[in-house]
């Protein structure tokens, strides 16, 4: 087995696990910031954009950890790749109703949707990469005759 | 057990998990949030200066309602005329801003009204920068309205739309 193939599949899970954790931390620091990039997308309301700004950055978080450490990888890129796919509809929704506003992915900083929908897709991808390295690395099940 | 099974059962433990963390972190905020409550308190003024106070969504319609006090909104003139809370006056801060020592900050509003000033809500600093500048030109009972537009539009309470 190549160099390549050996590593690629940690490498990728340790990369989307720190950038979760990355993301995570300043939201978490700083949670009413947060609740206004979340309110700023127009969707949820009022009390629900605080809600989502308290627990996102700890689901986030955790995912992240458990990622870069490699215990239950199958379950957190599922949540990861669900994430994704939830942040890019929200920044579909952005661009398609015109509205022009930081993403609020990193804390601080302002990121156009189209950026920040290009980069989940990187993300989304990278997920869906851990899960298939996954698959490949979890021996088939023993059937017994 | 089927593999499907195991990870809807990690899954549903992670996000439950998660969502305990993050409610007791952050269980001050989401029970001002809840109420209504300004869910930032003021910064501690600095030598000289005197700082607006935060007011919460309840007392802000119940002193616009007896009219005993002016809302302004900092936000730009096309936010104002796209929405805003109802009787509120327009005073986008970057032309309060130029305003300061030429003219007054609010014609025909006296310096003794109290005046509450808002904005888009939640990390929106305008109305707090706003209401300094207010407090600067001579007003003395100025408040910051922190829930802002979203919290007073979330509440159903009145909204207009274009010039005033």
């Amino acid at each position: 087995m190549s160099a390549v193939k050996r590593y690629l599949p940690v490498a990728v899970r340790i990369a989307l696990g720190g950038i979760f954790i990355y993301a995570a931390l300043p939201k978490i620091a700083d949670p009413v910031t947060f609740a206004g990039s979340v309110a700023s997308y127009q969707i949820l309301p009022y009390f629900w954009s605080y809600f989502t700004a308290a627990v996102l950055p700890f689901l986030e978080l955790i995912c992240g950890v458990l990622l870069v450490s490699g215990y239950r990888v199958r379950a957190c890129a599922l949540i990861v790749a669900a994430l994704n796919v939830v942040f890019m509809a929200a920044l579909a929704s952005l661009i398609v109703r015109g509205l022009d506003i930081d993403c609020g992915c990193f804390g601080g900083g302002k990121t156009s949707p189209w950026l920040a929908l290009s980069r989940d897709a990187v993300f989304l991808a990278m997920a869906g990469a851990v899960l298939w390295f996954e698959e490949k690395r979890t021996p088939p099940p023993v059937v017994r005759s | 057990m089927a593999k499907t099974t195991v990870s809807i059962i990690e899954i549903s433990l992670i996000v439950l998990v998660a969502a305990a963390l993050g409610v007791f972190w952050n269980r001050t905020l989401l029970a001002d949030a809840w109420r209504g409550a300004p869910t930032r308190q003021a910064a501690p003024a600095q030598a000289g200066e005197q700082l607006p106070m935060p007011v919460g969504l309840a007392q802000v319609k119940e002193m616009l309602d007896a009219g005993q006090a002016v809302v302004v909104d900092a936000r730009s003139a096309a936010s104002f005329r796209e929405e805003h809370i109802a009787g509120a006056l327009p005073l986008p801060l970057e032309e309060a801003k130029k305003r300061t020592g030429k003219s007054p900050l609010l014609e025909k509003v006296g310096k003794d009204s109290v005046v509450i000033a808002y904005c888009n809500g939640f990390s929106c600093h305008d109305s707090m920068e706003l209401a300094k500048l207010l407090i600067g030109s001579g007003y003395g009972s100025v408040y910051v309205f922190e829930g802002g537009l979203p919290e007073w539009r979330d509440a159903g309470y009145p909204l207009a739309k274009g010039e005033r």
